[in-house]
């Protein structure tokens, strides 16, 4: 545990934190109430999943960019996500005036 | 020239946009006739370059003999649901606020979501891969909530939180597995990939996220939610196109990347098939909504799907690509018959379905001979196709499962019969009138119900999808 904290910045470091990043966006997304709140923690795991690409890229394949420019794919699908989840989220705020994810219980048999 | 299908696709869906830029209100009839010609071209070309193989940029998009029959099979699907969709967009329906706004959007954001599911069959790497999932995927979000209205938008906000969550279990797999391997191509992961706990959990991950679209069991309560709550055609669509999406990813990432470890992961997925169609069936039971009573049964029809998995022997590939194409015809003629008493009616209850042999006797035979074949009665395909899977699983050594499966195929002609008996043996409801039905939705079922008992008759079928892709996965296991 000590060789940890000691050593030099490495892989095993950056992984850390990389997996509590998607910890931490699991816990928002079970945890949060609001849709734009729960959005966020899902910009938490594809952040975290992007830094995997980038730590891989660096430690693993040193010479080339496959890592990096798939972190940036990432990037801009992720953006596209929260374009479509927001303006979906809009169309909801107008007729429940709410998007308090544990009042949506319309759906059911 | 290899892409042209793909790009026929696009090329239609951008047309759409413009042409409905000039177009006055009452000629948009037209923008469903362009959006089934491009698909009609689109699948022209498809069958016309079948067999060959061959790769683009750099191997970055690949075709083989697997890869044509899913892009075949996308293209079934779309063509199919353009011709239900058309119903309820034109505006020939009875029930009041029922006729979706905004039709060429529609169209071109459909054949966006078709491109997408067509070039994550071809993808050959992780960046491909992953970004032509998501072009399958986000269009889907959009559809789902298109009705604007509390329901619809609420199961679009499930859809989109869900599927995120998914997508990024995905990714994070991919991501271990090119830090194992530093590679980007799938074959060169498959090849360089050793067991190791690392690997491990990188399957695990990625089993998660492809889970997540076929609605294997711990992920599939979205379906229920989403089904129930998008309009009508796009319900239909989800239930085929996007489970064939899933497919297709699955094989990308099963044969693919993990060929050589798939016998030390079939008991996973021996477990998780079972799981899947046991809680599909016991939940379908005590449906009563009909829309959602199809999602629980699409999940139990997946839990069959993956039963080709298991083992390696040569016909697993062929018995999965030919269940999902009597699959997509079945469902589509149920579904084309629950589109059309939804729009015509505003029901989406069973109950509701109270009587309606009397009145429309042919509609409620194709109803009949739909849910038979989903149940799998022979002589009708499912049968065909259940058998074939079952014997997959028989030949691996799963003959545990293969009672599980017999057993849950009892307990599904339970609940298809409940919609069978409220059609032909409940008496006629009050108003009950004879419905109109329109030219293009009589033709489609016509279509759709005679190639259900055809496919399971004609051996044809089955031979030329196992004669092209028979021995396809022996380069990635061996």
């Amino acid at each position: 545990m000590s060789d940890f904290f000691l050593s030099p910045v490495g892989l095993q470091h950056w992984l850390v934190v990389s997996t509590a990043l998607f910890s931490i966006g699991i816990y928002g997304l079970l945890t949060r109430r609001n849709a734009v709140g729960i959005l966020m923690a899902v910009e938490l795991l594809l952040n975290s999943t992007s830094l995997n690409f980038v730590i891989f890229n660096k430690f693993a394949t040193p010479s080339a960019v496959d890592g990096q420019i798939m972190s940036i794919f990432i990037i801009a699908v992720a953006a596209a996500e929260v374009v479509v989840g927001m303006a979906i989220f809009v169309t909801l705020f107008k007729h429940r005036k709410t998007v308090d994810v544990t009042s949506m219980n319309l759906l059911k048999n | 020239m290899l892409m042209l299908p793909e790009l026929t696709i696009i090329g239609t869906a951008f047309l759409l946009i413009i042409v409905d830029l000039f177009l006055h209100e009452h000629r948009k009839a037209v923008l469903g006739g362009i959006a089934m010609a491009g698909v009609l071209l689109a699948l022209g070309f498809t069958i016309g370059m079948m067999p060959q193989s061959g790769e683009l940029f750099g191997g970055r998009f690949a075709v083989d003999s697997v890869t044509w029959w899913f892009k075949l099979l996308f293209l079934l699907a779309s063509l199919i649901t353009l011709a239900i969709s058309i119903d309820l967009l034109d505006g020939r329906i009875d029930a009041k606020h029922m006729a979706l706004q905004a039709r060429g959007e529609y169209y071109a954001i459909m054949l966006f979501s078709l491109a997408g599911a067509m070039y994550l069959a071809s993808a050959r790497d992780l960046v491909t891969l992953y970004v032509s999932l998501e072009l399958a995927t986000i269009p889907l979000y959009i559809l789902t909530a298109w009705k604007r209205d509390t329901l619809s938008s609420e199961s679009g906000l499930k859809y989109v939180i869900l599927g995120a969550l998914a997508s990024a279990f995905l990714l994070y797999g991919l991501g271990l597995m090119f830090g194992l391997t530093g590679e980007m191509n799938l074959e060169a992961i498959g090849r360089s990939v050793t067991p190791s706990p690392t690997f491990w959990l990188a399957a695990a991950m990625v089993t998660a996220g492809i889970s997540f679209k076929l609605t294997l069991f711990p992920f599939h309560m979205w379906a229920a939610e989403v089904y129930q709550g998008a309009p009508a055609p796009v319900t239909a669509y989800l239930s085929v196109a996007s489970k064939a999406a899933g497919l297709a990813l699955m094989f990308q990432v099963f044969y693919r990347m993990m060929g050589h470890q798939l016998m030390a992961w079939a008991w996973p997925l021996a477990i998780l098939a079972a799981l899947t169609m046991t809680v599909g069936n016991l939940a379908a039971i005590v449906q009563n909504n009909i829309k959602r009573f199809m999602a629980f049964s699409a999940i139990s029809q997946a839990g069959y799907l993956i039963l080709g998995f298991l083992g390696n022997s040569d016909e697993g590939i062929p018995s999965m690509l030919y269940y999902m194409l009597v699959y997509i015809l079945t469902n589509l003629a149920a579904f084309a018959v629950i589109v059309w008493y939804s729009n015509q009616t505003g029901r989406e209850r069973i109950e509701e379905y109270r009587g309606l042999a009397r009145v429309n006797p042919l509609v409620a035979l194709a109803m009949m001979i739909a849910l038979f074949s989903l149940a799998g009665i022979p002589p009708l395909s499912g049968f065909v196709g259940k058998f074939f899977l079952f014997s997959i699983a028989s030949k691996a050594g799963f003959h545990w499962l293969v009672a599980v499966a017999a057993v849950n195929s009892t307990i599904s002609l339970y609940y298809y019969l409940r919609i069978i008996r409220q059609m032909y043996i409940e008496p006629v409801g009050q108003e009950t009138r004879a419905l109109s039905i329109s030219p293009v939705l009589a033709v489609t079922l016509a279509i759709t119900t005679l190639a259900t008992g055809a496919i399971g008759i004609i051996p044809m079928v089955y031979e030329t999808v196992s004669a092209q892709t028979i021995s396809w996965f022996l380069p990635f296991i061996h």
